[in-house]
């Protein structure tokens, strides 16, 4: 199980570097070692979590805002090996896990709703949402590597997790905020805000979005949710009919055999039909400024 | 500061130190993937992995106690995912995560205790790592102490000023912590950037002036050839006392 992580961190983290390398002058490689450091530092300045409990801040999402996807993968990377081999902090062992959980998916989990929104008016959210998604991303992964190697984690064991990962990232996420928005006061250059998408970028984040959210569905637990539970609990779950009837009901496409297929069908035509309704939507408001 | 340990050791004279940084990663890694493929339920013997970093300890004459005071760091890593487990119902999957660690993390510590910082980034670069993540890793480790430090000045500050952790207004405190990073932030990036034009200055082009990597010398081989066969050997051993498969 510790081999199919590492291989696909050394393939990203490859790219990546190859990538932050084109960018970046090779000289200026010190700066990035030295972000790395701060990262390190910051770390140590706690904040209360609540219930007497302090936490601190993780990074992914300020250094993706900072010094840019490929460079914050590359100097997270560096971070999580120093602190596996120097420190043991989170063990050899667990370094391939580690890097794809918190330098790949948690970065580029921080980078794509900061790319979204960042360079509109919703960019305070964006910066939020950059520094809640890193942690949960990161914290779901961890989780669903611990199920994919046998460790059958109990449900309420999950859940109290996912509660306190959630409370994690929320506390990420203003905290991430609250420091991009010093720092635009201090250099607006250090948190410069992502350029307009062009039609090209906006397709490979449109694409990433469909991934996610059919790799998502298929990943989904076949257990009823929260009120779905409650309402058999109750015995009402068989009382309400729908009103009518459409070919994805249930997050299943009708007409479709095997259930993992047609789930991946629906989570498809679900992404898709969200995306449309939010380009009309800004298309139309783009018009009404515009006249 | 244990990374100074470290660096001491690591500059001591011994027939592992000696050794070319390339095969002894290449024996930590065989070391690793050994233990990490023998299965859990052979918990009850992982212990014996442990000779072979402890015998490189030994050889290399690196302090065992505080060698394994500095593996133990890993263990509330690992107690979280032990737990996890022990949850399950898997007790002694439980222990084989604690045990693996545990020995995973000896066998960094050998690893790094015996190879300076230099060479062993140079024998990364020979495994194939991207130059630029090594340059990176190479300024982090350097600039580590010096940013925390500051970080550490900083906090005694703020307490010297009377802030306290316990604060009832936690908005407020929350709003200091991200000014604090901030000032952080500003302080390590303009320290990063003078460091930057003094390297430039002293015409540094980007690439370390690493000394060219002296061939492999047969103890090197022999060294290599011997950790690969003992670990084969034990994981072997261990999977037939224990009678359990993967």
């Amino acid at each position: 199980m510790m081999l199919a992580p590492a291989a696909a961190s050394a393939a990203a983290i490859g790219l990546a570097s190859r990538r932050a390398q084109a960018r970046t002058e090779e000289s200026r490689a010190p700066m990035l070692g030295i972000m790395g450091a701060f990262v390190f530092a910051a770390q140590m300045v706690n904040f209360p979590v609540g219930a007497g409990t302090t936490g601190h801040l993780l990074g992914a999402a300020l250094m993706a805002i900072t010094l840019g996807p490929s460079a914050a993968m590359v100097v997270m990377t560096a971070i999580l090996i120093i602190q596996a081999l120097i420190f043991q902090d989170g063990g050899v062992l667990a370094l391939g896990a580690n890097v794809f959980n918190m330098a790949v998916a948690g970065v580029g989990a921080a980078w794509l709703p900061y790319r979204l929104l960042g360079g509109g008016r919703m960019r305070d959210a964006g910066v939020f949402l950059a520094g809640f998604l890193s942690v949960l991303v990161t914290a779901a992964l961890a989780l669903g590597e611990l199920a994919a190697s046998g460790t059958a984690v109990p449900r309420p064991l999950a859940v109290l997790s996912l509660g306190l990962f959630s409370v994690n990232g929320l506390l990420e996420g203003l905290i991430t905020l609250g420091v991009v928005k010093a720092l635009g006061r201090m250099n607006a250059a250090w948190v410069a805000r992502p350029e307009r998408l062009n039609s090209r970028t906006a397709a490979v984040l449109l694409g990433s979005a469909v991934a996610l959210a059919t790799a998502g569905l298929l990943a989904a637990s076949a257990a009823p949710d929260t009120l779905e539970s409650l309402a058999q609990q109750m015995g009402i779950a068989d009382r309400g009919r729908p009103l009518f009837e459409t070919p994805f009901s249930d997050y299943a496409a009708a007409f479709i055999r095997g259930r993992w297929l047609s789930q991946a069908a629906a989570g498809l035509f679900g992404t898709a039909l969200a995306f449309l309704l939010i380009y009309v939507a800004a298309k139309v408001r783009s018009r009404r400024k515009g006249a | 500061m244990h990374h100074l340990e470290l660096d001491d050791w690591s500059r001591k004279d011994s027939f592992l130190h000696r050794r070319d940084a390339r095969a002894k990663i290449l024996g930590l890694i065989c070391f690793l993937l050994s233990v990490a493929l023998t299965p859990n339920c052979a918990a009850p013997y992982l212990w014996v992995f442990g000779a072979v970093p402890l015998a490189a300890l030994l050889v290399a004459r690196i302090p065992l106690a505080r060698a394994f005071v500095l593996s133990a760091a890993v263990l509330p890593f690992a107690a979280v995912f032990g737990l996890a487990s022990l949850a399950a119902g898997g007790h002694l999957r439980a222990i084989a995560v604690a045990e693996k660690s545990f020995l995973s993390a000896l066998g960094a510590v050998a690893l790094i205790a015996t190879t300076p910082l230099p060479k062993l980034t140079q024998g990364f670069l020979w495994l194939g790592a991207p130059k630029f993540l090594v340059l990176v890793i190479q300024f982090l480790y350097r600039y580590l102490y010096v940013i925390s430090e500051q970080a550490q000045h900083m906090r005694l500050a703020a307490a010297s000023r009377g802030s306290r952790l316990g604060s009832r207004f936690r908005m407020y405190r929350l709003r200091a912590a991200s000014g604090a990073l901030a000032v952080l932030f500003s302080k390590s990036y303009l320290r990063a950037e003078a460091i930057h034009h003094s390297m430039l200055s002293r015409l540094f082009s980007g690439r370390f002036g690493l000394m060219d990597a002296a061939s492999p010398t047969l103890p090197d081989y022999t060294t290599l050839v011997l950790l690969v066969l003992i670990n084969l050997l034990l994981n072997r051993f261990i999977v037939l006392i224990s009678q359990c498969r993967l």
